[in-house]
């Protein structure tokens, strides 16, 4: 059986930290690697994304598990499991951390995401072993191994009443640096993370702000650039959508009205942009690429 | 002495020649029997007879009558055995001649006339066939068998009058055919007018689409953005039915009884809104005697199904078939039925349990799991027919309702409603002799024959196939909705614009 308890070498030391608490034995599926555990940011928020959380888990995590920090999460549906998907997709590392018995898979339909983080050298850890029901205590008791694990937190969305919270106050407790995305204050999903920063979390706006906080020789990997635009040409229209866009996402609706045009045309144009690559539709609305 | 009088039975839309055999004995005592298979409504005529035959001022023969309505193995059933039996009986009592070559049908009332009675269209077209002359119907149902030319079609009112026919005093005015031509245009009438409807300019354009090319459409929204309000004004922007297509919907509907009293020919496409409640049956036709379902009654017109998730699982599979070849045929032990179901589906579903999932301002609360359990109970070959998928988004109707008043984006219905005809016309043109009406109808071959897709539109295609994963039967939607964006042009060759445009209306996978 795959097992590390506290007294051995291997068990990691910032979960150690954290005191009384911290778990007498992990399981785990996967290579227990020491290395993995050395630079890690828990990236944790709403099982209800919306897209701009959706968007932002994308940009963000894609950027910084790409500079070989490993992202931390509970493998939930939502702002986790995007999470670990992003750090697949950038080539980096990711552990998730189960709260159930360590033979299950929970939730069951995103066993496709639990092979690809075996197979991609990432970890499954859990302090439960067999095949252990999760219950309600257990998520937030997972949440203290999330943040116990890592450097810091990176909140995205988290509702009043989100168990991305408990992971929150988890961080501050044993110490760690806390992050939060702001969001638009009329979202549900916003008021978790309001709260967080009005209580003196730090607010990030790029990648970088997470980056400057870990020691500069773990980015082992080269960052990956976005895409520049100017690799098309856009004739004038697309250009005004793209600045509009670039502002806010929209609705083919309001783009048609807001340029005056027929949403015919409008859809005509839509569709060679997002084929070019230069925008792409989540949801209804469309964004910038 | 025995009468023979002409008469017909409708099983599903079709009709089968019946002799109704009266025969009133010299001999035995005073009875009356129906023999031949009736159902209960056909065995109770006989106290109709009797009594609007007495109600018609002639004596009742008090003698041994006997009924035979051959050939005695085809189950009747139905009132519109009245009329032949009353005239057989009527032919012994008052000794008057049958005119040759006659049918007769209808139901009689106790007073002696005769009640509007469903099937003349399909008796009339029989009658044609077998070649008989005359047809005598109730004048209600008349206008319905005038329909067919080519026979004479007399209205009768009740048996009085057809007395003094047969005996030559006053003659029957046989209905003209083609009456309907000179009734003026039957005008659609919608519950919405599109120009009522603020913002969704992509779903009214979708709607536009749909209508033009006959094409299935699916629309997927929030609770209150709008999606029942488009589906109502959708007969608006409807052409009317052409002459043969109108003759298809109403034999349907005669068959049903549906054709009101005085009707004729149905102009308007049927528009059909099953509750979600309804039974398979009840949707695709069946029972004993099958009538025609809900999709048989849409032939030609618009099978509304709002909520559509919510319909039974069974109810929606058993749409396949009908989907995919415009016609069913309803088997049962003892009867096989044919109709045709080529209408088009115009579905309507909230995109999760709560209705709320990406709308801006409320948050959902379904779980992921609940969300795609709630999206799988309508089945993958079933959303594989539907050509155009369309987000009905939430709108601000007070932010729009200021700066969209008097736009050029709120065009009324009846001007949507001319470019749809043309588009139509356009079609009817090119399938001239392959018996289809729309590019919905499209099979294989023939999206080969009439889809010119220019080199740079295939290439848009292509490239939209690996983007978007589309697979090998949205390939053909893509096209089909693309030939149908430019016969809205008027254009014979699908350019990039129209293949870019349909690309808009292809299925989106809805995971938060």
């Amino acid at each position: 059986m795959n097992i590390i308890t506290i007294e051995n070498k291997k068990y990691p030391e910032l979960l150690k930290k954290i005191g009384k608490g911290a778990p007498k034995q992990l399981y785990y599926k996967g290579e227990w690697q020491e290395d993995i555990f050395t630079n890690c940011l828990a990236v944790v928020g709403s099982r209800q994304m919306t897209s701009y959380g959706k968007r932002v888990v994308e940009q963000i995590v894609t950027e910084v598990a790409a500079a070989g920090i490993t992202i931390v999460s509970g493998f939930m549906y939502g702002v986790d499991a995007a999470a670990h998907k992003a750090a697949l997709l950038a080539g980096g590392k990711t552990i998730a951390v189960m709260p159930c018995g360590i033979d299950l898979i929970h939730p069951e339909y995103q066993q496709d995401l639990y092979g690809e983080i075996l197979k991609n050298n990432g970890l499954v850890i859990s302090e439960y072993e067999g095949s252990f029901a999760p219950t309600l205590w257990t998520y937030p008791r997972r949440n203290r191994i999330v943040a116990g694990l890592s450097k810091a937190v990176l909140v995205v969305e988290a509702g009043e009443k989100s168990g991305s919270l408990i992971t929150a106050n988890y961080a501050r407790k044993f110490k760690r640096k806390l992050f939060v995305v702001p969001g638009p204050i009329t979202s549900e999903n916003s008021k978790g993370i309001m709260e967080l920063l009005k209580q003196g979390a730090t607010p990030i706006s790029s990648a970088k702000d997470i980056l400057d906080y870990y020691p500069a020789d773990c980015r082992c990997l080269t960052s990956t650039e976005p895409l520049m635009l100017n690799i098309y040409k856009c004739d004038n229209l697309e250009q005004k959508i793209i600045d509009l866009l670039k502002r806010e996402s929209s609705e083919i609706d309001v783009l048609a009205r807001t340029f005056e045009m027929p949403v015919s045309k409008m859809g005509t144009t839509l569709s060679l942009m997002q084929l070019q690559g230069l925008i792409k539709q989540e949801g209804n609305k469309y964004y910038v690429n | 002495m025995l009468v023979k009088v002409a008469s017909a039975a409708n099983i599903g839309l079709e009709m089968i020649g019946i002799d109704v055999e009266v025969n009133v004995a010299s001999r035995g005592l005073p009875a009356f029997d129906i023999v031949g298979l009736p159902d209960k409504a056909v065995a109770e005529s006989k106290e109709r007879v009797k009594t609007a035959i007495l109600s018609s001022d002639v004596d009742f023969p008090n003698k041994k009558i006997t009924v035979n309505l051959a050939p005695a193995d085809i189950p009747k059933e139905g009132a519109s055995y009245d009329l032949p039996i009353a005239v057989g009986i009527l032919a012994t009592a008052v000794s008057c001649q049958i005119p040759e070559k006659s049918l007769f049908f209808g139901e009689l009332s106790l007073d002696g006339s005769l009640r509007h009675t469903k099937g003349a269209l399909l008796l009339a077209l029989f009658a044609k066939e077998a070649g008989f002359k005359n047809i005598f119907v109730p004048k209600d149902s008349a206008n319905e068998a005038a329909v067919i030319k080519g026979i004479n079609v007399f209205p009768v009112e009740n048996l009085i009058q057809l007395l003094r026919h047969f005996s030559g005093k006053e003659a029957v005015k046989s209905l003209t055919p083609g009456v309907d031509e000179k009734t003026p245009g039957v005008c659609v009438e919608a519950e919405f007018d599109m120009a009522e409807i603020l913002g969704q300019e992509q779903a009214k354009r979708a709607m536009e689409i749909a209508a033009a090319g006959g094409h299935n459409i699916l629309l997927i929204g929030s609770p209150g953005a709008g999606k029942t309000m488009l589906a109502r004004a959708l007969p608006g922007i409807l052409p009317l039915l052409a002459d043969e297509e109108s003759l298809e919907v109403t034999k349907i509907y005669s068959a049903a009884g549906q054709i009101p009293a005085g009707g004729s020919l149905l102009r308007v496409p049927p528009f059909r809104s099953p509750h979600h409640t309804a039974s398979s049956v009840g949707l695709i036709g069946g029972g004993q005697r099958p009538p025609p379902g809900e999709i048989s009654l849409a032939h030609r017109g618009v099978l509304f199904l709002d909520e559509f998730n919510e319909f039974p699982r069974a109810v929606l599979e058993a749409m396949r078939q009908p989907l995919e070849d415009g016609q069913l045929t309803i088997s049962r032990a003892k009867e096989r039925v044919k109709y045709p179901a080529r209408f088009m589906l115009l579905a309507s579903a909230n995109p999760c349990p709560c209705g709320y999932l990406n709308h801006p301002k409320k948050a959902c609360i379904c779980s992921l799991r609940q969300i795609k359990k709630y999206q799988k109970r309508v089945s993958g070959p079933i959303l594989d027919r539907i050509d155009l998928h369309i987000d009905v988004p939430p709108v601000d109707i007070r932010e729009l309702s200021e700066n969209q008043k008097a736009s050029e984006f709120l065009e009324p219905s009846e001007k949507i409603r001319q470019r749809v005809t043309q588009a139509r016309n356009i079609q009817r043109q090119r399938f001239g002799d392959e018996h289809i009406f729309t590019n919905a109808e499209m099979k294989n071959p023939q999206v080969k024959k009439y889809c010119n897709l220019s080199k740079p539109a295939e290439q848009i295609l292509q490239q939209a196939g690996l983007k978007f994963q589309l697979s090998a039967r949205a390939y053909l939607k893509m096209i089909k909705v693309a030939r149908t964006i430019a016969d809205l042009e008027g254009s014979p060759d699908i350019g990039i614009p129209h293949m870019a445009e349909a690309l808009q209306y292809r299925p989106k996978s809805y995971e938060a």
